[in-house]
């Protein structure tokens, strides 16, 4: 890792002017930050660190939870607004890293965190991610970890945050310096510009979230899959969100990590479950419809078979269908 | 201070510059031939560990762990893996458990910073030092300032309401030799 | 008698509190980094190495190429910077010193090389056709065709695993420091003798002048029991940069350079008579050599030493690969013993027979390749043991019999089995005119608790409390001990250290008993007793304190004596439960019970972790552990503690351990045999086979990940 610069502004107007340095970083946690910057994948010439700034408070006014982009992981899961009306993102950060990690990391840069591809950790590797164009190795290589939705010729790597998956389903805004951004919007998917992984600009400093407070928030829950018991990123995860008049499906958030290479959400896996009863065939459609179109590698098509299972216990425990 | 630091040439540029209201500015000073074999860019700090003012000259890039370690000499602090992976590095911030291989020195001015070394309080050890010995919950050393670090966090947040629970707040911290079981009974005493 | 008493640790207090100093805590005056920079190709040869950029950077003193890095011979190892040839990725190419650690890792990163690669090969599966049977790896007793011809019942099955890292806590660490022609190296060893000893060859000085320190070591398991290639490159750049130097590795480097347990296949084919004897035994493996050496480690010693079979067949097959060389591992004989034990457990499915039924009906205590008798063995003990505190006798043996909730519930069981070093030590013990007692030998507390036994020992030896004693370890300035491995330290020294003090206890007793000043003067110096510090009378109506005596002859007491012991094999049963959601492939162990014979028990506290560590890593093998190589680069993939998945807390559910704890009567450690490596061997098959209790499906590749039981 070079040396670097240190800043640590006191108002968000100086934090975004020092941030429009060329190859001027944010800090936050750090948690994520500085093993990029050890590993080699990045590097900065300075780094600004914002926890100076008032953007750690989450309140509810107005039916709508604002979450400051510098509020804690573990003080996100522990609020009771969280907990009571977001239950997903609650759940998904308790089951976030380790507890260490959940009381450093900041929720803004949660959702900006890379990919844990072991061909990108890897300086002695070629990445597309890294260097556009040098080629991408878990295509053919070790994907057993690697998506089977949203992938390209150049990047199959997943996105690791169980909080953008949470947040997806409860159809999250991110707020910016400058502008609001629907999540659903704010990760892009690899095509032939796997270093893109956000619509952020340079220097552009996420502030915090908005969720809007409903229903369908309120009975959401988060499903997480892995190798071992817990401290681990997922195999496969779903968060789902589920409004129920009477049998039928009102209204459903299906959104999943550990599969894609973005936070995914798959509005056809909901479709076949809105305004329909949930039952063991409906589940089982919304499933299939979930990985119509995913593509598979030499290591991870059991991804298909898994994240099926996760969707349909998940949907079962939530919508109580035996 | 560590002896290495003889060989160091403290660089410092205070805050306040026109543009900005910052709290620190360190930029790379112009290093001279003479000095090309020293730190070019160290900025003044000071940490309070254990209660006690340290004041040291680093660069921004160094780790609040490579601190303790390399240049306070308090190497109860382990480095497992410097990737926040293994938490043998976990040390109390503000009372709040934390990775210190994943945060910059610089960043942790102005905290109340508590490690291993600070727990024991004039000799007599905290209780849940004594539980870890009293309950075998160590083996080779390696990872316990950090297990007992966290535990003593896992304790004060309440997460001990079950063994359950206390294997899932302390799972954190990796234990090679392995002695989960035992930790978790050590956490149980120390907690009653 | 604190001998085989739940003591607590004598040196918990230090790892307690931090004060316990490890090698990579040592800071010396005027002490350089060094950081090694690793290499990218698996084959073939560096054609250019640019230094200039780390060179560059300030506080860089020197950066070692294989052009000017000292020239250096290993007798263990291939030594890397000594020329152009690469053998595996992530092979040493570079080394940048720096007067700050972050300057000398920065610099590695600003090193270019480049290479002229040639194609490797990564694993078994690519290089079939270049498998061979090393020399001396082929054992036959008997006559294993006609055994298999005999049997009424066959099983013939294939068994995998993949390289594991140790992937202690600790990371390798050297510090080095020259004195002249005089070397001092605080260094993470499981072995400061052989260090002594590498280091001494490596720079062609003599032994006395190297000293190596390891008085604490943050967990070994057999990858620290070598000194590696980067420590004698660090020591070397001390001595020519004329300063100490320190390097410590990254996680991430110590996937390539510091050992692991070699990639393995192996076919078990049991042959058995109705009633459950086996007539053959025929264990043939395959695993993964290194390009520089043809050391193997994962024997299959269980299929020789374990069951009684009159025709028995092991082969140990190699092939070479571009990776780095292999390493024993806790425990080595893991590797083949979980097939063995699968084996056996779908022998008893084919018969009908209970698994442990089935063991006992081929259980000997005569060595079924040598045909001697064991000295001791007590496993028949181990099975009742453990079945009993377990509740094996409840148990249905129909596949998926029980459910709870959408969890299958599965009991399973294997015999755990090791053999352990005995290597010649020696110990000094010192009782100070003030009556303290301090007893120093150059082995090794790598965890397992070897400063609590031999204060155990001593203070017992002597009849003295246990903080009347100070134990010293790990500084080759003490007598000459065994290494801390194959489950050897307790085993090799412990008699050493009894007869020490046994010895300075029979010198005191005559200053005693020979001078009129004391109130046991005359008295047969064989019936005097001692205890809680004091010399008695055999009637206990007089008495005088060792401090009193010492007092009196006013001069230290001292001996240092010298100790064999035959090596040995420690045997037990494990019987775990698991719970496997169907669902999602999920596995969790929620219980474990093992019974052990290990001779006599030193001290149930820290033998008892041993247990719960070894049960651990046992979890660990059988569900998560994997380094995974890419296979057109024999690069690891995941080299690092969040994706090469070690046990978390939770993962691991209460363990009992318990213990036979009879002495082995052969054994000059007061009974007690070597056992550290016995209590993993037979987890990762009782877990495969209660997963097959669970579910009905056998995985017969390790490790049992989610995606192989959908």
């Amino acid at each position: 890792m070079k040396n670097f610069t240190y800043a640590a502004p006191r108002n968000v107007a100086d934090a975004v002017r020092l941030a429009g340095q060329p190859d001027a970083r944010f800090i936050a946690g750090g948690t994520d930050l500085l093993n990029l910057m050890k590993d080699g994948a990045q590097s900065h010439g300075a780094i600004i660190d914002i926890n100076g700034l008032a953007l750690g408070d989450i309140v509810q006014r107005n039916g709508v939870i604002r979450i400051g982009a510098l509020a804690r992981m573990s003080d996100v899961a522990a609020h009771p607004a969280v907990r009571r009306s977001l239950p997903v993102v609650s759940e998904a950060l308790l089951n976030s890293a380790s507890p260490q990690i959940r009381n450093m990391a900041a929720v803004g840069g949660n959702v900006l965190q890379r990919t844990r591809c072991g061909y990108f950790r890897d300086s002695g590797t070629t990445c597309n991610k890294k260097a556009p164009g040098s080629g991408c190795p878990a295509l053919e290589g070790e994907n057993r970890g690697h998506a089977v939705l949203g992938g390209s010729d150049h990047c199959i790597a997943v996105h690791p945050s169980d909080l953008a998956v949470a947040l997806l389903a409860v159809d999250a805004v991110v707020l910016t310096d400058r502008r609001r951004i629907p999540f659903a919007d704010f990760h892009v998917v690899p095509g032939t510009t796997p270093d893109q992984e956000t619509v952020l600009g340079h220097g552009e400093l996420i502030t915090g979230f908005e969720i809007p407070v409903t229903p369908l928030a309120a009975r959401s829950r988060y499903l997480k899959l892995r190798d071992r018991a817990t401290f681990e990123f997922a195999v496969v995860a779903v968060a789902a969100a589920l409004n129920m008049r009477g049998n039928t499906v009102r209204d459903v958030r299906l959104t999943f990590g550990g599969v894609a290479t973005k936070p995914w959400r798959s509005p056809e896996a909901e479709d076949a479950l809105r305004g329909k009863p949930l039952t063991t065939t409906t589940i089982t459609e919304a499933g299939r419809a979930l990985v119509r179109g995913a593509v598979t590698r030499d290591h991870n098509a059991f991804k298909v078979d898994l994240v099926q299972r996760a969707l349909d216990g998940l949907l079962r425990d939530l919508g109580g269908v035996r | 201070m560590t002896a290495d630091s003889e060989y160091k040439r403290r660089t410092v540029l205070k805050a306040g510059s026109a543009a900005v209201t910052a709290t620190l500015v360190a930029t790379p000073a112009a290093t001279p031939a003479a000095a090309a074999q020293t730190e070019s860019s160290s900025v003044d700090i000071t940490l309070r560990v254990n209660g006690r003012d340290h004041r040291l000259a680093v660069e921004p890039r160094v780790t609040l762990l490579d601190a303790l370690r390399e240049r306070l000499d308090l190497t109860g602090t382990k480095k497992g893996c410097d990737r926040g992976e293994c938490g043998a590095c976990t040390v109390l911030v503000d009372g709040r458990r934390i990775k210190s291989c994943l945060t910059l020195a610089v960043m942790r001015q102005n905290a109340e910073i508590t490690t291993i070394e600070g727990l024991a309080r004039d000799d007599r050890l905290h209780p849940l030092q004594e539980a870890f010995i009293r309950r075998d919950a160590f083996q080779c050393g390696g990872c316990t300032p950090g297990q007992i670090m966290s535990g003593v966090a896992c304790i004060s947040e309440g997460h001990t309401r079950s063994a359950d629970e206390i294997r899932e707040w302390m799972s954190g911290n990796l234990c090679r030799c392995a002695c989960y079981p035992n930790i978790v009974d050590a956490i149980q005493d120390a907690a009653k | 008698m604190t001998v085989g008493q739940p003591v607590e640790r004598v040196d918990g207090r230090a790892k307690v509190t931090g004060d316990a100093r490890y090698a990579a805590d040592r800071t010396l005056p005027g002490m350089l980094y060094s950081y090694l920079v690793m290499g990218t190709i698996a084959r073939g040869r560096v054609t250019s190495v640019d230094t200039a950029a780390a060179r560059a950077v300030p506080g860089v003193v020197e950066v070692f190429t294989h052009e000017n890095a000292p020239r250096l011979t290993s007798d263990q190892h291939f030594m890397p910077l000594q020329g152009t040839q690469i053998h595996y990725n992530g092979q040493i190419v570079a080394i940048t010193v720096a007067t700050t650690p972050e300057q000398a890792q920065e610099a590695a990163e600003l090193v270019r090389v480049t290479y002229a690669p040639e194609t490797p090969k990564a694993v078994i599966a690519d290089a079939l056709t270049e498998v061979y049977l090393p020399a001396n790896q082929e054992v036959i007793v008997g006559d294993p065709t006609a055994g298999l011809a005999a049997a009424e019942v066959t099983v013939t099955q294939n068994y995998s695993s993949p390289p594991h890292h140790h992937n202690p806590i600790e990371p390798h660490a050297t510090v080095a420091q020259w004195d002249g022609d005089h070397l001092t190296v605080h260094e993470t060893s499981q072995g400061v003798v052989n260090a002594q000893r590498t280091f001494a060859s490596a720079f062609a000085i003599p032994q006395t002048n190297v000293r190596v320190l390891a008085p604490y070591l943050g967990g070994g398991f057999g990858g620290k029991s070598p000194v590696w290639p980067h420590s004698l490159l660090n020591a070397a750049i001390a001595r020519q940069l004329g300063r100490p130097a320190k390097m410590v590795l990254t996680r991430a480097q110590m996937y390539s350079i510091v050992s692991h347990r070699a990639e393995f296949r192996q076919q078990v084919t049991l042959g058995a008579k109705r009633d459950g004897t086996l007539t053959a035994l025929v264990h043939l493996s395959t695993q993964q050599l290194s390009r520089t050496s043809e050391n193997m480690y994962s024997h299959s010693i269980s299929s020789r030493m374990l069951y009684a079979c009159p025709n028995i067949h092991t082969r140990q097959q190699g092939v070479r690969l571009d990776v780095p060389t292999s390493r024993f591992m806790r425990s080595p004989q893991m590797a083949s013993h979980f097939g063995l034990e699968t084996a056996l457990d779908e022998l008893s499915y084919q018969l009908g027979i209970d698994p442990v039924e089935l063991r006992r009906r081929n259980y000997t205590d005569v060595n079924p390749t040598t045909g001697e008798r064991f000295s001791s063995r007590f496993l028949l003990d181990c099975y009742k043991l453990g079945a009993d505190a377990f509740g094996w006798s409840r148990r249905n043996p129909k596949p998926g019999s029980t459910r709870d909730g959408h969890e299958f519930v599965g009991w399973g069981m294997a015999t755990e089995a090791h053999d352990h070093n005995a290597n010649p030590s020696s110990a000094m013990v010192r009782m100070a005119a003030d009556g303290t007692v301090l007893s120093q030998t150059a082995t090794q507390d790598i965890g397992t608790g070897t400063y609590t036994v031999f204060t155990q020992v001593v203070a017992d030896a002597l009849g003295v409390p246990l903080n009347q004693v100070k134990v010293e370890l790990g500084d080759t300035n003490f007598p000459p001990a065994a290494l801390s491995a194959g489950s050897g330290t307790i085993a090799s020294v412990t008699g050493a250290v009894n007869a020490a003090a046994l010895a300075v206890r029979t010198a005191v007793v005559q200053l005693a008993v020979s001078n009129p000043a004391s109130p046991l003067h005359g008295l047969p110096a064989e019936q005097i007793i001692t205890q809680h510090g004091y010399l008695f009378s055999p009637d206990r109506s007089r008495r005088e304190s060792y401090r009193a005596v010492m007092a009196r002859h006013g001069a230290p007491v001292q001996n240092t004596s010298s100790m064999t012991n035959a090596r040995g094999y420690s045997t037990g049963a494990v019987f775990v439960e698991v719970r496997v959601d169907p669902r999602y492939g999920r596995v969790r162990v929620t219980r474990g019970v093992g019974a052990y014979d290990a001779g006599r028990v030193m001290n149930h506290k820290t033998a008892g972790s041993q247990v719960i560590g070894g049960f651990t890593w046992g979890i660990g093998n059988a569900l998560m552990e994997h380094t995974v190589l890419d296979r057109r680069t024999a690069r690891v993939v995941n080299p690092n503690l969040s994706t090469y998945l070690l046990a978390v807390n939770a993962d691991v559910p209460d363990i009992q351990a318990i213990f036979v704890n009879k002495p082995d009567p052969v054994s000059t450690a007061l009974g007690a045999r070597g056992f550290g490596e016995t209590p993993i061997t037979g987890v990762p098959a009782a877990i495969g086979n209660a997963i097959f209790h669970a579910t009905g499906r056998r995985i017969r590749d390790l490790p049992f990940t989610q995606d192989k039981l959908l």
